[in-house]
């Protein structure tokens, strides 16, 4: 746990960077700073390791406070992943994992060994360990500073905007896959963006900060939608606030109906039954995966699916799987469908019924008026 | 013996400001030597530079010819060349040209070649002419670069000038060449303050040329660079 | 024309020649490197000073060697020192900007990542800030050795200038043989000790994607 007990910084001229600030981010939890230049974050995150000293309050790491060791020390015990990576281009990737053990005095050999574990938990490969930095794209080099500054199990992680640098694709990759690694790892991070995207897909709670380092509001990412305290923070989250926030609540509670479901190899009666009661059939193969949509209109007279022509099968968008994803993406299941319907499938792919946008709003409306989400991610 | 009573009693002896080897008259002769240096090389190395900077090519010739002409001993050059043509004009001013060139040539190339390539980007395309565009913007933005190549050549002239009495006529290398030769180290140290004297003012009119030729949105950037 | 010509045994042999030659100029480099490091670092720690050090050292690049041979013969004689002294110093000025230039170029994201791993002063300038300044330091060391075996020549001019010598000899005897001699030799010592210090270079920075030039 790392507690700000009233911390400030004011530096000499009078510029004040950090207003005395409380927060305290939880043992194995992402707690994300997130604010516009100016605001201070990363003035905040850098007098965890002391990179700042703050000029009032103080920082306790598991109720000890951070003056109470040489700095040096106290940062050989903290993980540090920056923008860029900054690792040391004069170094191998192997070498620069190596790093903070050899400062530690490990023996080169455990030094070694647990680098490249590291190398390997990150997603890379043991052939990368002796190229040099220039040799590796940015995502790369970005894992290879996350190994870094994983290597000698730190309990503490500090994260400062270490994904602006790359492009939005590796970026999603990168997110994903510390994800992944924390779910593993439970360490205390403190992640710094500016991206509030970025902020509300990571963080267990989101501390968003104003120019002059004021804290403005600080909540788990679902409350910081559903409830922005004040107008600054409420732009900050940007318009469609409401639709990112149904990306917290499960799919679960989405109606599905079965009936507009007709497989290839449905007798013809039935088939001609439901065409009369639905505008639209979801025609889906043996395996109940879905193959199109189908308008009533071209249902064939004698009711054989087998006859209708592959122009009048309609693309389905894409589905949603069921409980696993969320209202959001039944939403967008439903959006982006040419019958606004909402396709749901469970964990193999089959599907389990269709929605309406209609028939999903009920659903929201309760999301939006529940106090707090049904389901975490 | 003492080096600055010997040579401030040579300094102050009148009848070493008077005539053909009078003080005046060397440090008139240094001057005009080293200028014409400067000037020949700039001629051969100027256009040359831009040629290779603009076109961003011939890069591995200008480093390796400046690495070549820096290994060359110029009391070599001069003397070969008097033993060769003569006390001649030519057999001072090859070697000293041979000696501008070099850093005229590879700081207008480093220059040119390194301007920004925005801001060759945006003056074609606000519809300037490639000439136009060398010459208003790459030669601006170089000029901190040019300038520094400019004034190691002249610091190149001045120096090898005083080599180059070894063999052959005038300036103030002269001085020391004929005073070790007569054993009257007054005037050798006297040789040795002037040519010093000498090289400081030249590196003062680069200080001032600098303020004037350079851009003040480009003062703040400038950094000298050999 | 003999391009080796026998040399008047009074002048000495090739081989003591190049031993002259080499001896003045990389032992002035190398007194050159011992001084330009600390001082590189001192205008990095405080950069007021640095402004003045340049200064300071561009002058004493741009006076004339042979005028500072002569200036220092009355203190340390006809002598190689004499003529290392000065050389030494222009390997200085050649080397200092470079360092500086070096140090100070080295990326921001990694001079915050050396510190934030725990890094202290010593520590991080021998394993991360030195490595790092090498490409630049090697390109000083290039310029500074090449010129400093061509300035040794002009030592002639007070008796100690290894293959200037041969200069003194030519003019004397009217030999152009001799002069030609002295170039090659001189230039073909310069341009294999460049090679040897390319070698080093490439040896020392694997890392180092930019080749050098």
């Amino acid at each position: 746990m790392i507690s700000f007990q009233q911390v400030g910084k004011t530096y000499p001229d009078g510029t004040v960077a950090v207003a005395a600030t409380d927060l305290t981010a939880d043992s194995g939890r992402i707690t994300v700073l997130v604010g516009p230049s100016g605001s201070g974050k990363t003035t905040l995150l850098r007098m965890v390791n002391r990179m700042i000293d703050p000029t009032s309050g103080s920082i306790l790491i598991d109720g000890v406070d951070v003056k109470s060791k040489p700095a040096p020390e106290l940062r050989r015990g903290i993980g540090y992943v920056i923008q860029n990576a900054g690792l040391f281009p004069h170094r191998t990737v192997l070498a620069n994992i190596m790093t903070v053990p050899r400062l530690l005095g490990w023996s080169k050999e455990r030094a070694r060994e647990k680098s490249m574990e590291l190398l390997l938990t990150v997603g890379l490969e043991a052939e990368h360990a002796q190229r040099y930095p220039y040799q590796l794209s940015g995502g790369q080099q970005q894992r290879v500073g996350v190994a870094r500054a994983l290597v000698a199990d730190p309990p503490v992680l500090l994260m400062d905007e270490p994904f602006s640098a790359v492009d939005p694709v590796v970026r999603k990759d990168l997110q994903t896959e510390l994800l992944r690694l924390q779910s593993e790892l439970e360490k205390t991070i403190l992640f710094v963006t500016h991206d509030i995207d970025e902020a509300i897909l990571l963080g267990d709670k989101v501390a968003v900060l104003n120019t002059g380092g004021v804290l403005e509001q600080f909540d788990s990412p679902s409350e910081l939608l559903a409830k922005p305290k004040n107008e600054f923070v409420e732009g900050f989250l940007g318009v469609d606030r409401g639709v990112r926030r149904l990306s917290f609540f499960s799919s679960g509670a989405v109606p599905l109906r079965p009936e507009p479901v007709v497989a290839i190899d449905t007798p013809a009666q039935e088939v001609l039954a439901r065409r009369s009661a639905q505008p639209w059939l979801l025609v889906v193969d043996t395996e109940r995966k879905p193959v199109g949509w189908l308008l009533a209109d071209h249902v064939p007279a004698d009711g054989d699916l087998g006859k209708v022509a592959a122009g009048d099968l309609v693309s389905y968008g894409h589905t949603f799987t069921v409980e696993a994803e969320s209202l959001r993406a039944a939403l967008d299941s439903a959006v982006l469908s040419p019958s606004s319907r909402a396709v749901g499938v469970d964990a193999h792919g089959a599907v389990v019924g269709v929605a309406s946008v209609e028939e999903l709003v009920p659903a929201i409306r309760a999301a939006q008026d529940g106090s707090s989400p049904e389901s975490s991610r | 013996m003492n080096v600055l009573s010997d040579a401030w009693g040579w300094l102050t002896t009148a009848s070493n400001w008077h005539g053909s080897d009078g003080i005046p008259t060397r440090f008139l002769e240094h001057f005009e030597y080293s200028v014409e240096a400067v000037l020949i090389g700039a001629l051969i190395a100027f256009p040359l530079g831009l040629l290779t900077g603009h076109t961003k090519r011939g890069g591995l010739v200008v480093t390796s010819l400046a690495n070549i002409a820096r290994a060359l001993p110029t009391l070599g050059l001069v003397v070969l060349l008097v033993v060769v043509i003569g006390v001649k004009f030519r057999a001072v001013m090859i070697p000293l040209v041979a000696l501008t060139v070099p850093p005229i040539l590879l700081n207008t190339y480093e220059g040119v070649r390194n301007v920004d390539p925005r801001l060759t980007d945006a003056a074609q395309g606000m519809g300037l002419r490639p000439w136009q565009v060398l010459w208003r913007a790459e030669v601006p933005a170089a000029m901190p670069l040019i300038l520094t190549g400019f004034q190691f050549a002249a610091v190149n002239a001045v120096a090898n000038t005083a080599i180059a009495a070894y063999s052959s006529f005038g300036g103030l290398g002269r001085y020391i060449i004929d005073g070790l030769a007569t054993t009257d180290y007054g005037m050798v140290a006297g040789g040795a303050i002037l040519i010093v004297v000498a090289a400081i003012l030249n590196l003062v009119f680069f200080a001032v040329l600098r303020r004037v030729l350079i851009s003040p949105g480009l003062q703040s950037r400038e950094r000298a660079s050999a | 024309m003999n391009l080796f010509p026998h040399i008047p045994s009074y002048l000495g042999t090739y081989g003591s020649l190049i031993q002259q030659q080499l001896t003045m100029a990389l032992s002035s480099v190398l007194f050159g490197l011992i001084v330009a490091v600390p001082l590189a670092l001192l205008c990095v720690r405080y950069p007021r000073i640095y402004p003045p050090v340049v200064a300071t050292l561009t002058v004493i690049y741009s006076l004339p060697s042979i005028a500072l041979f002569v200036l220092l013969v009355p203190s340390t004689g006809l002598t190689q020192t004499t003529v290392i002294i000065p050389l030494a110093f222009y390997s200085l000025a050649a080397l200092v900007p470079n360092i500086v230039d070096g140090v100070r170029g080295i990326p921001e994201d990694v001079r915050l990542a050396a510190v934030a791993m725990g890094y202290t002063g010593a520590r991080r300038l021998v394993s991360v800030d030195l490595p790092l300044a090498v490409p630049p330091i090697m390109a000083g060391l290039r310029v500074a050795t090449v010129g400093n075996i061509s300035m040794v020549s002009v030592g002639t001019v007070i008796g100690v200038g290894a293959f200037g010598a041969l200069f003194t000899a030519a003019a004397q005897l009217n030999r152009s043989d001799l002069a030609v001699t002295g170039i090659i030799c001189i230039v073909a010592l310069a341009l294999i000790c460049d090679l040897l210090l390319v070698i080093t270079q490439r040896l020392l920075t694997p890392w180092n994607q930019r080749r050098s030039r």
